[in-house]
């Protein structure tokens, strides 16, 4: 949906582009480098295709790194974490023995991402990369520290989940950069999570979401508490100041509610076609009581 | 019965099979591609429009504007301009087009029209619209040609008005011991069908206009097709196909006067205009928004006496469907209930918003959500039962008059069994079991309601039916096939009365408009009825046919004939037959002489004594049946979520099944929609009135996922005399009760009265934080950690 000078046209087809499908990282990378911003990395498209018809998003070139084989691979290290390529999709995630049982925070926020069609596609890197708020799977990475790995022509570098949302589409990728890979450390002993989602309808993207990851709640030395969002504000965010907050030897029922509390002072809710504001003052509020209940006592 | 009452799997299985052709399939050598665009601004004159780079563009053949095409078209009311002159009266208005040799072109020149704009004050909402200062939509309304039972008020935004009366209103609340007042809102909503509009035109050398397209009734869009363009109705062909959902939003004229008109530009090229999904939001018509302002009384021992409602529906920047929506719920203003003293003023109401037009219910399922509620509310008043408050109430066949004065045939049907029967099918008065969760709560709700075609007094049907030289038959309907199944129902009939297993019966998909026997439109749950009716006639004629020739063949008279097994026998000899496959095309003797020749039935239907409301009074016989029926359901809040779950959904309709099996499908999918318009569907406006969900990434209907735990109907098998072996309408009626039943189950569930729709998660929790604030402290309590 284009609003061009002083007509909208409501567009049925994909604006021409040019198509690359790249055997070898080397050669997208260069492709990469060569149209900087005018080209864009596609995966399982079933975000920038959408989007591209909308008009929402442009690229003059597309690069499908499907064809890519080095970047179709999940590794699993006992004790260090899982290296999760930028082609996996969803569904390959979800089928995954170790993603289930050892990542289950994880899990479950793949489990509720739209339905078994799109994540048949849908990678999960490109979940990430896409930079949108509802990002279904960001809440959990958020709470697992997950990292991302980047490439270019000029090297590598490492950017954390955290630092990597720069605002609704945007990342803090540059033009010629793209994810090879998505890192996600060992959870912490004990650890236990859950993503909560709240929808409209079933497969519906959410309203918003809520992942909590809890460990060891019952031993203040060890106890880890780690709460993050997906769509309460302009890009998915973890309330750093929780994981603090629950390393006081305090009863755990006045610890959730000071959580609370740190939580409504630090974010205020948008206003949007999915939901109003007081909606996800409510959600957020409710649902972060809900989840802490039933992964410390449950 | 061998095929009547039975569940006979749909003959329009090549859906499944994947060979259905559907209008957005066709395509015809030539052809070229239209492209709309649209407005930026809900109310704004049109200053100056600039195309001379579109036409540059290779592929490009044409750029029209509003000023190509001056006058407008319109279904009862000529409100509509073909791209918008002088005004555009809503943010997606179509302004200009493009018409090129490819989409791509038309796309690409679409980008580079002009526009310049003097934006005016939009009016939002039908309230603001009813205030004397309130901008105009149409200042020219004076101008426009319109049906005579529409009142335009030029000078107002009011696109019509209806008129009820009945008794005397003042007399009938000063014998209300108590009244419940309140106004309910409904949001303007899609129609949500799967098969975006297209429509494929060409203009022949003779004259002749041809037109495929994606529409619920081929002969509507012939008819009104040809008085807009002022062409004779026989050089219009209207081709209809498989139709990929309408549920009322393409019901009569679309947008297929916009191709035509564009062929006959371009020499009588074909043309074809597609809609995308965004598109199909802003240049279709969508479902209107209601106020209903509602004031009910009863005395104490629960009689109800007077009813008084301001019905005012937003109609949006076209009326298209909605005039006649006024109409509906006026003269249906309240649920199936005898009241002695009514008194309601029905408006449609343009305002700057997307056009409207019919959908599924035409105005029912909204009129009795406020009406089904105002029932709960008056029963909890009376401290009554509100399933036995209902009885107490309920219109009596062949005794009450309903709201329109008409004494109720005696065979109208079982309103008060149905509600008995849904309300033993939900268990009414058995609490329902609390779940462990303290932030859930269940509740049970009750709805009643009834709805007849809304149609002209002489709305007509026809039939043909040709017996094939095998003794297979041809049907010639001029309904539609749009998922609602009613071939299949007919072809039961066909196999019922002749004897002959389904698989001999052929009802094309395809329906020319001058080749299959016209029917007046495939809208408010009449098809079967009257499409039927006119069967069973055609099917008499050929069978007084078959039974004259078998009596010249067996000497015997005609009556002394019986047909049975797809032969023609002497009634008490069953060996001595004759198969309907050796009279087909004409009975030949063994020494060559032949009589009869190929068998054609005919047969006709127009509904009988129904007659033209009264414009003072609204009295009126205004439909050939009604179907009654109840709905009730147990639902489940959460209060963490918001969200509100069907767990069982109960359904009872009075009427006979032609085939359970179809009953079910229309049941479940009427009850799936239903509720999901209870709950969450709203068209979305911004404060410049933009539509802001125009796709179903926000625009939500319901998945598989929301299907209720436990869906349960019944028919009761009540028929009317002169309806196909006494089965009535049912398709729209499956959605009506679902709103009101889940709101008062909601009500009865946490003690939260709601007068909105959707009654999503926001409402909910905002409405709990006013009304029953305690539950939140509750739930925080409950969700408080031990230790
Ligand atoms: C019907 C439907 C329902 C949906 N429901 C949900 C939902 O419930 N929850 C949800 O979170 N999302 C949902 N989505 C959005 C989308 O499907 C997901 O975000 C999906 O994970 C995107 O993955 P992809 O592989 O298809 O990404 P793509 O569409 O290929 O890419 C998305 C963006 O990321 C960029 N990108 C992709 N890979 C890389 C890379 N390796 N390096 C750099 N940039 C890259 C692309 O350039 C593009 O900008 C839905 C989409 C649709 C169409």
């Amino acid at each position: 949906m284009a609003v061009s000078k002083s007509v909208i046209v409501f567009h049925t087809l994909l604006p021409e582009f040019e198509y690359f499908r790249p055997k070898t990282l080397q050669e997208a990378l260069e492709l990469l480098d060569k149209y900087q911003g005018d080209a864009k990395v596609m995966a399982g498209g079933t975000g920038l295709l959408f989007f591209m018809r909308l008009r929402w998003m442009q690229a003059k070139y597309v690069i499908d790194i499907k064809g890519i084989k080095e970047l179709h691979t999940i590794k699993y290290e006992e004790g260090k974490g899982l290296t999760v390529g930028a082609t996996v999709t969803l569904s390959e995630l979800f089928e995954n023995e170790i993603v289930k049982n050892k990542y289950p925070i994880l899990w479950d926020g793949i489990r509720q991402l739209a339905d078994m069609h799109i994540r048949n596609r849908a990678t999960l890197v490109g979940n990430l990369c896409f930079g949108m708020p509802s990002a279904d799977t960001a809440p959990a990475l958020l709470t697992l520290k997950a990292k991302l790995n980047v490439v270019s022509v000029n090297g590598t570098r490492t950017i954390e989940l955290k630092d990597f949302f720069k605002g609704e589409g945007k990342t803090a990728l540059k033009p010629n950069e793209m994810v090879t890979s998505v890192f996600i450390p060992e959870p912490p002993e004990g650890a236990k999570g859950r993503y909560l989602k709240f929808v409209r309808t079933a497969d519906d993207g959410p309203i918003m979401g809520i992942a909590v990851l809890v460990a060891n709640p019952r031993d203040p030395a060890k106890r880890i508490v780690r709460i993050a969002f997906s769509n309460v504000v302009s890009t998915p965010i973890i309330i750093d100041e929780v994981e603090e907050l629950f390393k006081q030897d305090k009863p755990l029922g006045e610890l959730a509610e000071e959580a609370i509390k740190l939580i409504k002072s630090k974010v205020t809710p948008k206003s949007d076609v999915r939901g109003s504001r007081e909606l996800r003052e409510h959600l957020m509020e409710y649902g972060t009581r809900y989840l802490l209940k039933t992964l410390i006592e449950g | 019965m061998k095929y009547v009452g039975k569940s006979i799997p749909r003959i329009d299985r090549e859906k499944v099979a994947g060979d259905a052709e559907y209008a957005y399939d066709f395509t015809l050598p030539g052809m070229v591609y239209a492209k709309l665009v649209a407005a930026p601004y809900a109310h704004a004159k049109i200053l100056k429009v600039k195309y001379d780079e579109a036409l540059k563009v290779p592929g490009v053949l044409a750029v029209f504007t509003g000023a190509d095409f001056p006058f407008k078209v319109g279904i009862y009311a000529a409100d509509r301009d073909v791209l918008a002159r002088e005004k555009v009266l809503y943010y997606g208005h179509p302004v200009a087009a493009v018409v090129a040799e490819t989409l791509e072109a038309a796309e690409k020149a679409a980008e580079l029209i002009e526009v310049e704009y003097e934006p005016l004050p939009p009016v939002l909402d039908a309230l603001e619209a009813m205030k004397p200062d309130a901008p105009l939509v149409h200042e020219k309304l004076h101008e426009y040609k319109h049906a005579p039972f529409i009142y335009p008020k030029p000078g107002t935004n009011i696109a019509t008005y209806l008129k009820l009366r009945k008794g005397n209103i003042e007399e009938g609340f000063s014998k209300a011991d108590v009244v419940v007042e309140n106004t309910y809102y409904e949001p303007l909503i899609s129609q949500g069908y799967l098969e975006n509009w297209v429509g494929i035109a060409r203009v022949k050398s003779d004259g002749t206009v041809e037109i495929w397209s994606s529409h619920q009734s081929p002969f509507a869009v012939r008819n009104l097709l040809a008085t807009s363009l002022g062409l004779p109705i026989h050089k219009v062909v209207v081709h209809h196909m498989y139709l990929g959902g309408g549920f009322g939003g393409k019901a009569g004229l679309l947008l297929e006067h916009i191709p035509v008109l564009f062929s006959m530009k371009l020499g009588g090229r074909p043309v074809r205009l597609e809609l995308n999904r965004e598109e199909n939001s802003f240049y279709m018509a969508q479902r209107a928004g209601y106020y209903f302002k509602m004031k009910t009384g009863a005395t104490k021992d629960g009689k109800l006496v007077a009813h008084w409602g301001e019905y005012i529906l937003d109609a949006g920047a076209y009326a298209d469907y909605t005039v006649n929506i006024a109409r509906s719920v006026g003269l249906k203003p309240f649920g199936p209930f005898e009241i002695e003293h009514v008194h309601v003023d029905s408006y449609a109401v343009y305002t700057n918003k997307v056009p409207t037009t019919a959908f599924r219910g035409f105005g029912l399922m909204e009129v009795l959500f406020a009406a089904e509620r105002q029932m709960d509310l008056l029963a909890k008043k009376l401290g009554m039962d509100p399933v036995e408050f209902r009885l107490k109430n309920v219109l009596v066949p062949g005794k009450s008059l309903t709201h329109t004065q008409e004494r109720l045939r005696e065979d109208a049907g079982d309103p008060a069994g149905a509600i008995r029967e849904a309300a033993r099918l939900i268990e009414w008065g058995k609490p329902p079991e609390q779940p462990k969760e303290p932030w859930k709560f269940r509740g049970k709700g009750f709805a009643a309601f009834w709805k007849g075609p809304v149609q002209p007094s002489n709305a007509a049907a026809s039939a043909i039916v040709k017996l094939n030289d095998d003794g297979s038959v041809d049907v010639l309907v001029g309904t539609g096939e749009m998922g609602q199944g009613t071939i299949t129902a007919l072809a039961q009939i066909v196999a019922e009365e002749l004897g002959i297993p389904v698989e001999k019966i052929r009802i094309a998909p395809e329906r020319r408009t001058d080749m299959v026997a016209y029917t007046w439109q495939t809208v408010g749950s009449r098809g079967l009825f009257s499409d039927g009716q006119a069967l069973i006639r055609a099917l008499e004629d050929l069978k007084s046919q078959i039974r004259k020739i078998a009596a010249q063949v067996f000497r015997v008279f005609e009556d002394q004939i019986e047909i049975r097994d797809g032969k023609a026998c002497v009634v008490g000899e069953p060996w001595e037959c004759i198969s309907l496959a050796e009279m087909a095309l004409g009975y030949m003797y063994p020494n060559g002489n032949a009589i009869g020749g190929p068998l054609i039935g005919r047969g006709s239907h127009v509904p009988v004594r129904n007659t033209i409301p009264d414009p003072e009074t609204g009295k009126s016989v205004p439909a050939p049946f009604y179907t009654f029926g109840a709905g009730a359901v147990e639902v489940e809040v959460d209060l963490i979520s918001g969200r509100v779950k069907v767990l069982k959904a109960v359904m009872v309709l009075d009427t006979p099944a032609i085939n359970p099996m179809l009953v079910a499908g229309q049941v479940y999918g009427g009850t799936v929609m239903g509720i999901n318009i209870a709950l969450i569907e709203e068209l979305k406006f911004d404060e410049n009135g933009r539509l802001l969900n125009p796709n179903f990434t926000e625009y939500k209907v319901a998945r598989a996922g929301d299907i209720p735990d436990e869906m349960i109907f019944k028919t009761l098998g009540v028929g009317q005399k002169d309806a196909p072996y006494g089965a009535k309408g049912v398709g729209e009626l499956t959605m009506l009760p679902w709103p009101a039943a889940v709101a008062n189950a909601i009500a009865n569930a946490i003690g939260v009265e709601l007068y909105e729709l959707p009654m999503k998660p926001d409402k909910i929790i905002e409405e709990v934080k006013k009304q029953r604030p305690e539950l939140l402290e509750k739930v925080k309590e409950a969700l408080k950690i031990k230790g």
